[in-house]
């Protein structure tokens, strides 16, 4: 008894040492800018702040007060805006410490110097970074550095209407099976074009909506380049790749489906809404679209046996030359260049504790993504998630990227004037891609290999 | 005026060319505060529900619609305030008082007004940040004032133009300074143009999208149209009568001013239309 | 006299101040601008010194010879006296000896094999992430991803990695990571095939919504004329207020209009046409829409400035043509037309000017589609200045295109300036002659 009330008092004594010894308090204000994100994205902010909660609990523990106030923004026009203020804002030296972006922004802001790599911070060898997905890390890096964490991650998947599949001939088996066929290159985008055509010829669908793309410039385009044998980036060199013949194919794959009445001719800008309004209840037999789209079909949309309506697979191959494939475009957090470098630390440490599996299962639960760590599947909530495991298990392993390039933004930019304009009927492929190609030679110079 | 003429031919035609807008401005405000069943468009059921924005706790990372709404309010009230001074002054010494390089000056005025301003927004960003006042709502006002500049000294130029010599010669001859005739007997004559330009202005602020999107992109300094896009963006929550509701609070105050002020507001090109 | 112009000074003072800070500046900065090949990557403001592994690759493509180049990439992290002498000052000799003892003059290629090694050391462990990062750097021999502020730090730098001095040149040059004066924007302007499309977009979209604006003005002004004054009012008043309404909402109304779940393709699904988007459907729907929410909005200066000038003319002079039995075409053609003549002219020079710079209606509703079909030059300066999916913004090739729309503009108001008896207009003051 005596013993410890002895050790009670030596502990209280010593707790006001520490606590006066850390008379000074050092208050840190740490903001938050997260691109391309709804309300239910609210964790791309709210992880970090989480993470400040315990950073400074496990701060007091050293004796040490600090006080972090996060502050959160998500609301920009679009993506393209976000860019523009994160863009902005850092050469004026007001970028806000943390921003949620593509991977792709990471070689134009570095180069810039508008951020900072996160491995000048951060352990990469302990936890949780050392249990991050292998691939994931790499794509959140650039010329061999570490700039980022990837924050989530998804997959571009090809989706079938069950329902319309079964009147057009397929049985239930034929539809399980799909998900192989395709990954195997025997179902490709020739059978999509066929199918899709039997169901507007046999009026399950209107016309238009066989095949019901992405309606706006997106990574997913990119995918029907690769199913056409197209090469996004040399490995050897490090060089862009156009190669005319896939982006020719992938571009008359387009214009074929809007002649055969499949596709619309005026699908690009199609309403946001209305268009997850129509694949989600059946309106459309095919159509590709992302991982995360399963909150909303569920959610908003109402579709309540999303298994039981739907079938996903990798976007098929387009001929011999191309194979299934998908892309993965992992949001990265990035920590901005600051005066000060503690406050580049602090940064760096909050997204280190953010990308706890526990706490990185939120957002991807919540906003219909896949996880960043391999610990995530031994977590009930993750697990227990149909659509989260069996996203990754089908699409993740055969998941490519697009190269973080310094001008790959201008490449995807030309990439999609090209294809809206053959899409769009205002110019041929041929005369599109003849268009393309000037000025890729004319924007990328040296860094641009043409087959 | 032409009485053997018949109206309603015209009044005919005038409806049906007006259709569309009457029609639009009659469902903006008719969905605002109904609800209506899908692929329909007749309302069946009156609600405040879309109001809910102004009264429920802001989203995580979305800016709050009063804060917003103040700072629209501050913007355009001080955008109004700026360009209506420096116009009156400025107009008036280029109206009436002789000074070298007058002659340039006027054409200069005509030519800035050719200025794509917004395309040199990169330029414009650049200063902000060399003096300091890029993502304030200050500067934002500075551009927009400067940008409106151009055309408002040229209505208040129209206004001191229609102001006859003879008052000014009388108060000259009285023995007043020039300074004193302008205070005292010319600005009374040009309050109509003052005031049409003041409104103007500040209808003009209250509409702003693109300055206050690039170059106040914060939270602090966000405004009612960049707000009302960041929502329409938003792609789990498209959502006509939201968008419409939130529009319709944008745009209440212009709608009132314009009800109280029409006859002023039309007023506006009354003095610049000799050019 | 002299005080006279003191005052006038005084008045013009906080004019000139704006203008000049925020129109001539930006404008000859522009100019600038657009001689230079400033994006994102550069940044604005100047650049620093960097050597990353694409700029190895460029440099092997610049023809810079391979033993340089494997010099440069391999330097990496070497176990050396000197850093173990200051890894012994910084962490006890007992530390430096453990590193020596383990990894003495090994070296790693990264970073993180680099922080490995230490982290190896058993006895005298590096605890702390931060301290053991900042012992890694006494170890680098790498240039590669360091950042260097000057060109001459740089220097210093590769002179002291014992690269050969004919090869500097070459090196700095590369490496730096600000932007470069060039006129490749201008040959860019007159080589992309692109350049072309927009130049013909603007000018249908400068002549279609003119047409509109002083055909339909007129006709606003003209036929509200003969109305009683209560109907005129209104109907100015529904023409007045798309001018007033924010764009962002005026906008959105006409998107509610078109959309393919808007009121058209509702209205028109009732007797059986299949909805479409009558804003984006083809580009001639594009162009109708662009051209109507424009026509709309601009519509309403015609009708206002016609409607005083109209009420200007004498009345006499009309009733007198209704005694000669003119019918109501007879008048409009024969006296009002006439009457407005130099109003006319006044708009159509006012607004194309103001239509060649302006795109806002543009991006918020079409956004230059479909397939670019509505994209005007102004619009294509924003958005290859500011506003790309790919993130790396061209403020350079952005300035290019404003710089050309800026020497339009100003040819063109000088043009107007001539045609409009500009003398007339700057008559001298009455007072103080």
């Amino acid at each position: 008894m005596m013993t410890i009330s002895i050790l009670k008092k030596a502990l209280l004594a010593s707790a006001i040492v520490l606590s006066t010894t850390a008379a000074y308090a050092e208050d840190i204000t740490i903001t938050v800018w997260a691109g391309g994100s709804n309300a239910s994205d609210s964790y791309r902010m709210d992880a970090i702040e989480m993470a400040a909660d315990i950073l400074s609990k496990e701060q007091a523990i050293l004796g040490n007060e600090l006080n972090i106030t996060i502050e959160k923004k998500r609301d920009f026009g679009g993506w393209s805006e976000f860019k523009q203020a994160v863009t902005l804002a850092a050469e004026a030296g007001k970028a806000p410490n943390i921003v949620a972006t593509s991977h792709l922004d990471i070689a134009p802001w570095s180069e810039a110097g508008y951020i900072v790599p996160i491995e000048d911070y951060l352990d990469l060898d302990a936890w949780p970074i050392n249990n991050i997905y292998d691939n994931l890390l790499k794509i959140a890096s650039f010329d061999g550095v570490q700039w980022g964490i990837p924050q989530d991650a998804e997959s571009r998947p090809f989706f079938f209407w069950k329902e319309t599949m079964s009147k057009i001939g397929y049985s239930d088996a034929d539809i399980e099976a799909l998900p192989a066929k395709v990954q195997a290159g025997e179902y490709t985008l020739a059978n999509v074009l066929v199918d899709a055509k039997k169901a507007v010829d046999m009026g399950l669908v209107e016309k238009g909506y066989g095949f019901y793309p992405r309606a706006s410039n997106g990574p997913d385009f990119a995918q029907f380049y690769l199913s056409y044998g197209g090469v996004l980036q040399d490995p050897a060199t490090g060089k862009l790749v156009l190669d005319k013949k896939a982006m020719t194919d992938m571009y008359q794959f387009f214009v074929d489906a809007v002649a055969a009445g499949i596709t619309r001719k005026n699908h690009i800008g199609t309403d946001g809404s209305q268009w997850y309004a129509d694949v989600a209840n059946g309106k459309v037999a095919m159509w590709h679209g992302g991982t995360w789209h399963y909150g909303r079909y569920t959610g908003k949309e109402g579709n309540n046996d999303f298994f039981g309506t739907i079938q996903f697979s990798l976007i098929p191959a387009g001929n011999e030359a191309g194979k299934a494939n998908t892309i993965t475009h992992p949001l990265v957090y990035l920590i901005t260049n600051q005066e000060t470098d503690r406050a580049e630390e602090i940064a760096a440490q909050l997204i280190n504790i953010a990308s706890e599996p526990r706490i990185n299962t939120l957002h991807a639960i919540k906003s219909s993504h896949l996880g960043i760590t391999k610990q995530q599947s031994n977590i009930e909530l993750y697990s227990s998630n149909r659509w989260a495991s069996e996203a990754t298990e089908r699409l993740l392993p055969h998941a490519s990227s697009q190269p973080n390039h310094l001008q790959y933004g201008a490449f995807s930019e030309a990439l999609w004037k090209g294809l809206e304009a053959s899409w769009t009927g205002v110019q041929t492929p041929a005369e599109a891609i003849k268009e393309v190609e000037a000025e890729l030679k004319a924007i990328l110079g040296d860094e641009l290999i043409i087959r | 005026m032409s009485h053997n003429f018949r109206h309603w031919p015209i009044i005919t035609i005038l409806t049906i060319v007006s259709l569309p807008l009457i029609i639009m401005f009659a469902f903006q405000i008719i969905d605002t505060f109904t609800t209506h069943p899908i692929d329909s468009m007749i309302p069946n059921k009156v609600t405040f529900e879309q109001f809910s924005f102004l009264w429920d706790e802001a989203e995580t990372g979305r800016a709050n619609i009063w804060q917003v709404t103040l700072n629209t309010f501050i913007f355009a009230t001080t955008t109004a305030v700026v360009v209506c001074t420096v116009s009156m002054t400025t107009a008036y010494a280029l109206s009436r008082l002789n000074f070298p390089g007058r002659r340039y000056f006027l054409g200069g005025l005509i030519i800035l007004h050719a200025f794509p301003t917004v395309t040199l927004i990169i330029a414009i960003f650049l200063i902000l940040q060399i003096i300091g006042l890029y993502d304030t709502l200050l500067g934002v006002i500075m551009v927009k004032a400067a940008l409106e500049l151009p055309f408002g000294i040229w209505i208040m130029k129209g206004f001191y133009d229609n102001v006859p010599w003879e008052i000014e010669m009388a108060g000259v001859q009285d023995g007043a300074s020039r300074f004193t005739v302008w205070w005292k007997l010319v600005l009374p004559q040009v309050q109509p143009g003052i005031f049409a330009l003041m409104i103007f202005s500040f209808l003009s602020g209250w509409s702003e999208f693109l300055l206050p999107q690039v170059l106040a992109p914060g939270n602090d300094a966000q405004v009612l149209s960049t707000y009302m896009t960041a929502l329409i963006a938003d792609d789990t929550k498209i959502d006509f009568a939201l968008f419409k509701a939130v529009g319709m609070f944008y745009a209440l105050p212009v709608i009132a001013i314009y009800l109280i002020f029409q006859k002023k507001l039309m007023n506006i090109y009354g003095g610049g239309t000799k050019g | 006299m002299k005080n006279f112009n003191w005052l006038a000074l005084g008045f013009l003072a906080p004019a000139l101040i704006v203008i000049t800070v925020f129109f001539l500046a930006p404008v000859i900065l522009t100019g600038i601008f657009s001689f230079t090949s400033m994006s994102t990557s550069t940044g604005v403001t100047g650049g620093e010194y960097l050597l990353n592994q694409s700029g190895i690759r460029a440099l092997a493509d610049k023809g810079l010879n391979t033993a340089t180049l494997d010099q440069l990439k391999n330097a990496g992290y070497v176990v050396d006296e000197k850093g173990l002498a200051a890894l012994a000052e910084r962490h006890g000799v007992a530390t430096a000896t453990e590193m020596r003892k383990l990894h003495e003059n090994g070296q790693f290629s990264s970073r993180r094999d680099m922080e490995r090694a230490l982290k190896s050391l058993k006895a005298n462990k590096i605890r702390s992430t931060k301290d053991r990062k900042a012992a890694a750097e006494l170890f680098k021999h790498s240039l590669l991803n360091e950042r260097f502020p000057t060109e001459s730090k740089f220097r210093t730098a590769i002179t002291e990695g014992g690269i050969p001095l004919e090869d500097h040149e070459l090196i700095v040059t590369q490496a730096y990571t600000g932007w470069v004066w060039t006129v490749d924007n201008v040959k860019l302007l007159f080589s992309l095939p692109s350049t072309l499309r927009y130049a013909g977009n603007t000018l249908i979209y400068v002549t279609l919504t003119l047409m509109f604006n002083i055909g339909f003005g007129l006709f606003l002004a003209i036929s509200t004329f003969y109305l009683p004054a209560k109907s005129a009012s209104t109907f100015r008043a529904i023409w007045f207020l798309p001018r007033i309404l924010p764009p962002v909402m005026y906008v959105l109304l006409w998107k509610w209009l078109t959309w393919d779940t808007g009121f058209i393709a509702t209205t028109l699904s009732w007797i059986g046409v299949a909805p479409i988007n009558w804003m984006l459907d083809t580009s001639t729907h594009a162009w109708v829409v662009v051209v109507l929410i424009n026509g709309s909005f601009g519509a309403s200066l015609g009708m206002i400035l016609f409607s005083s000038a109209i009420k200007a003319i004498p009345s006499s002079i009309l009733y007198a043509s209704e005694v000669d039995g003119a019918n109501r075409w007879q008048q409009v053609r024969y006296i009002i037309l006439p009457h407005l003549r130099w109003p006319i002219l006044f708009i159509t020079s006012y607004q194309t000017l103001s239509l060649l710079t302006s795109f806002e209606h543009i991006l918020l509703s079409t956004e230059g589609g479909p397939g670019r079909a509505t994209e005007v030059w102004s619009l294509a300066a924003y958005h290859i200045a500011l506003d790309n999916y790919g993130g790396n913004l061209q403020y350079g090739l952005g300035a290019t295109f404003a710089v050309a729309l800026v020497i339009i503009g100003i040819i063109a108001s000088l043009f107007y300036l001539r045609f409009f008896n500009f003398n007339e207009m700057v008559a001298k003051p009455k007072i103080e002659g």
